[in-house]
């Protein structure tokens, strides 16, 4: 009913590319924008990335989609077990924080392989582990685990460091212990309420309820 | 003989690389003697060598089994991204714009904490259907919870809101089109200031115009004052001359303005400027009660038409109040041509959909206390019954005498008559109703309870205060002049010896808080269910302490009784449109409908009674 274009114009959306070469030119003053990278996993379609930057305020500054992506029967033999980090780090994240206009100071995933991505960015990349459940013994006792030992085993998966920021649960993988010291520091220079109150895993419900919007203009 | 596999950069994958190529070769196997030691054995192993038939040494490979090389393509294809870019509201100029309003930057938390540390939930603003792009669909998806807009505002609220009120915000905020259809008493007055204030606060909304009836002028001065105290908020009044001044004022966030005042300013409000400009335009133009539009050929639906603007909403807890006409010209004003009246009930319910919110308190306000009906069935006092049958037999009589000639107007004349004749008998002032009424409310008044009592006449108010002057009666109606209304809701609040309010249904139908009424009686019914709905939910809303308990006054074997029996079929009108049940239910009150009530016949063809 009213024109879309009008509508754009009220909202002042501008498109910067839909396909295209990457994005070089990188905006020097984004120390205070935060990346979310996620991959959707589809049935038919196979994965779909998304990468969204947010202002400390939660609110959008770019996002970007890949179309999806199938590993082939080849690449599953070759890969092996490597093949989830090849995708979700190399082939979709790598590709996905290229197209960025804006530099995070840090980028968060939901999705462990997704920290492959990693060695292609200067960026600390961060697993952000949802809520997690007291373990419990099979005689029904509810044990509490504090914070400083929640990575040592278990529920974050092997590998991984786990520790808390504000009401956020993070974890790096082992080998990129530095990153664990470089997400809290890079947090600090945020909006003092920024840690105690942003919740990291949020944005991801964004990112899928895009990634679903777009399928279904596609289509 | 060895392969080696490289990496293949170019491919991604990997390749096999061959060994060399085989060779053929004659071996020299004399021993050439090096030292003394070794020359004797050296020449006799020599001369062995040379001895016929000799030997001669070859070695050769065998013609080698080339292996096969099987390229298997890993392959790399490029990921193809789409990318968006969103312009931070702070950037914009019209941001820059709302923040130079006067009152309105950084104030959001007078009276209270900032509303992050009040708010909790995660209401989504969603795109509307009519937004086609996916860029701004995207806009909307990827913004990030109503409650973090209002924190990041800084904005407070002075009581905590309901999440349902939240999501009516979320409805609004995007909607260039929509109709707030809430069952009154839910709030929506909140949730249209709130969003006003959430538009204004983030750039999107400059100038907003808030129509409404007359007698709401203060109300909606006094929810701004609550809900957004640092908006700055201008009602138009005064002299044409003032009244021009105020229309042409910059700098004004919302304006309110009553009907009426509308029609009084349509040439300047449809006025331009010399360069082909309104001369008067608003980002934002809201309608409450805006079943004041309903007729399209009205003057009040034409001036509001022609105001411009970018944003059009409408507020009414009754969005149909007759006929599916109604919603028509409510979307005359929102989407010229969109609806139109041969449109089916149930087509018109799915076409509206994505622009009409409508939640009853059923729904979302379970907490709420129940509201009770009752219908008090009477019979005639002797002496009413016989004024009626004299008055209804001679109404008859004239009727089928002026036979084609009579007019909608005479049927009228006689309803009206007969509904007085239920209320008091003409001749003797005998009143069934008044006696039941009497009965009731000494028991209300006893309880130290709170009661309405409404009535479509002034005349019958005035008889009613006579009668019940024991209970503590206080009038709000037409005579009641508008700057008196207000003290009068008061003292009935706050006076412990007011138990009655005496309200007419025009008066009193709208916009009114009286949620310390638990009794609502409706001494005489008016012509269409949604009225009686506003009326009695200004007693059944937000904040009521108990049940409210409805009295429906209805006189046995009279044209009350068959009144009733259309305001059903009204009913389920409107929840044929709004719910999308199938109904073949008759979409109207048809004059034939209306003749029929005296069993009378006359020409057909589609009536709109008055509201």
């Amino acid at each position: 009913m009213q024109p879309s274009a009008k509508l754009a114009e009220m909202h002042s959306i501008s498109i910067v590319s839909e396909v295209g070469g990457p994005m070089h030119s990188r905006d020097a003053n984004s120390e205070h924008a935060l990346g979310f990278l996620t991959v959707m996993e589809h049935a038919q379609h196979g994965l779909f990335g998304g990468y969204l930057l947010l202002n400390v305020a939660g609110r959008p500054l770019e996002f970007h989609c890949t179309t999806p992506i199938k590993a082939n029967r080849a690449q599953e033999i070759l890969y092996g077990p490597t093949l989830q980090s090849f995708l979700y780090g190399e082939q979709i994240g790598q590709t996905l924080l290229d197209k960025a206009k804006t530099a995070p100071c840090f980028v968060c995933t939901d999705q462990q392989p997704a920290l492959a991505v990693r060695q292609y960015v200067s960026a600390p990349v961060a697993l952000v582990l949802g809520e997690e459940e007291p373990p419990d013994d099979e005689a029904g006792q509810v044990w509490r685990v504090d914070a400083a030992h929640r990575g040592l085993a278990g529920p974050s998966g092997p590998g991984l460091l786990a520790f808390q920021l504000g009401r956020n649960r993070l974890a790096v993988p082992c080998d990129a212990e530095d990153d664990r010291q470089l997400v809290a520091e890079r947090i600090a220079r945020l909006p003092e309420s920024f840690a105690e109150s942003f919740d990291l895993c949020e944005p991801f419900l964004r990112i899928r309820e895009a990634i679903e919007e777009a399928q279904k203009a596609v289509r | 003989m060895s392969s080696r596999i490289h990496p293949d950069d170019r491919s991604g994958g990997f390749s096999w690389h061959p060994p060399p190529r085989p060779f053929v070769a004659s071996v020299d196997l004399r021993i050439q003697p090096a030292d003394t030691s070794t020359s004797a054995g050296a020449v006799d192993w020599n001369r062995q060598l040379a001895h016929w038939p000799g030997v001669e040494v070859r070695t050769s490979c065998p013609k080698p089994n080339r292996p096969r090389a099987i390229s298997v393509p890993i392959g790399r294809p490029g990921v193809s991204v789409r990318s968006f870019v969103f312009a931070q509201p702070a950037d914009t100029e019209r941001a820059e714009a709302a923040e130079n309003l006067p009152h309105l930057a950084n104030q959001g938390a007078v009276g209270g904490k900032p509303v992050a540390a009040q708010l909790s939930g995660s209401t989504r603003i969603k795109p509307p259907g009519d937004v086609i792009k996916l860029e701004d669909r995207l806009h909307y998806i990827l913004q990030p919870s109503l409650e973090s807009l209002l924190a990041e505002g800084s904005l407070s609220f002075p009581f905590h809101p309901f999440p349902f009120q939240f999501e009516g915000v979320a409805f609004l905020y995007p909607r260039h089109a929509a109709v707030l259809a809430d069952e009154m008493g839910l709030g929506k007055t909140m949730q249209a200031v709130t969003t006003i204030r959430l538009l204004l606060r983030r750039g999107e909304l400059r100038s907003a115009l808030l129509v409404c009836p007359k007698p709401l002028v203060t109300n909606w001065q006094r929810e701004f004052g609550l809900w957004a105290p640092e908006v700055p908020v201008m009602v138009i009044e005064g002299d044409q001359s003032r009244r021009c001044w105020q229309w042409q004022l910059p700098e004004v966030a919302v304006r309110i303005a009553n009907y009426e005042l509308l029609c009084r300013d349509r040439q300047l409000l449809e006025s331009f400027d010399t360069s082909g400009r309104p001369l008067v335009q608003f980002d934002l133009v809201a309608l409450d009660e805006s079943q004041r539009i309903k007729n399209r050929s009205s003057t009040t639906s034409q001036v509001v038409r022609s105001i411009s603007r970018r944003r059009s909403w409408a507020l009414t807890g009754t969005p149909v109040e007759n006929s599916v006409e109604d919603l028509v010209g409510i979307f005359e004003f929102l989407a010229p041509g969109f609806l139109s009246p041969e449109m089916k009930p149930r087509r018109m319910g799915r076409t509206i959909s994505d622009y009409v919110l409508r939640r009853t308190k059923d729904q979302v306000l379970r907490e709420l206390p129940p509201k009770l009906f009752r219908d008090a069935e009477m019979d005639l006092s002797p002496e009413q019954r016989e004024s009626y049958r004299l008055a209804e037999g001679e109404g008859v009589l004239r009727l089928t005498e002026m036979g084609a000639s009579a007019t909608i107007q005479h049927v009228f004349e006689l309803v009206l008559r007969l509904k007085q004749i239920c209320n008091f008998d003409p001749a003797t002032g005998e009143s069934a109703k008044l006696e039941r009424l009497r009965a009731d409310l000494e028991e209300i008044a006893r309880s130290g309870r709170k009661a309405i009592v409404f009535s479509q006449w002034v005349c019958t108010l005035k008889r009613l205060a006579g009668a019940l002057r024991s209970f503590g009666t206080l009038e709000y109606h037409g005579k009641v002049p508008s700057g008196r209304r207000d003290a009068v809701v008061r003292r009935f609040r706050e006076d412990d010896g007011k138990h009655v309010m005496l309200m007419s249904y025009g008066a009193g139908g709208v916009g009114l808080n009286l949620q310390f009424a638990n009794y609502v009686f409706l001494f005489d019914r008016w012509w269409n269910p949604a009225v009686e709905d506003q009326a009695i939910n200004r007693a059944h809303r937000i904040g009521v302490d108990g049940p409210v308990t409805v009295t429906r006054f209805l006189m046995l074997d009279t044209i009350e009784e068959r009144i009733d029996r259309i305001l059903q079929e009204k009913r389920e009108l409107f929840d044929t449109i709004f719910s999308g049940a199938e109904s073949h239910r008759k979409l109207g009150l048809t004059q034939q409908e209306l003749f029929g009530l005296f069993k009378l016949e006359c020409p057909g063809g589609p009536i709109d009674l008055a509201a």
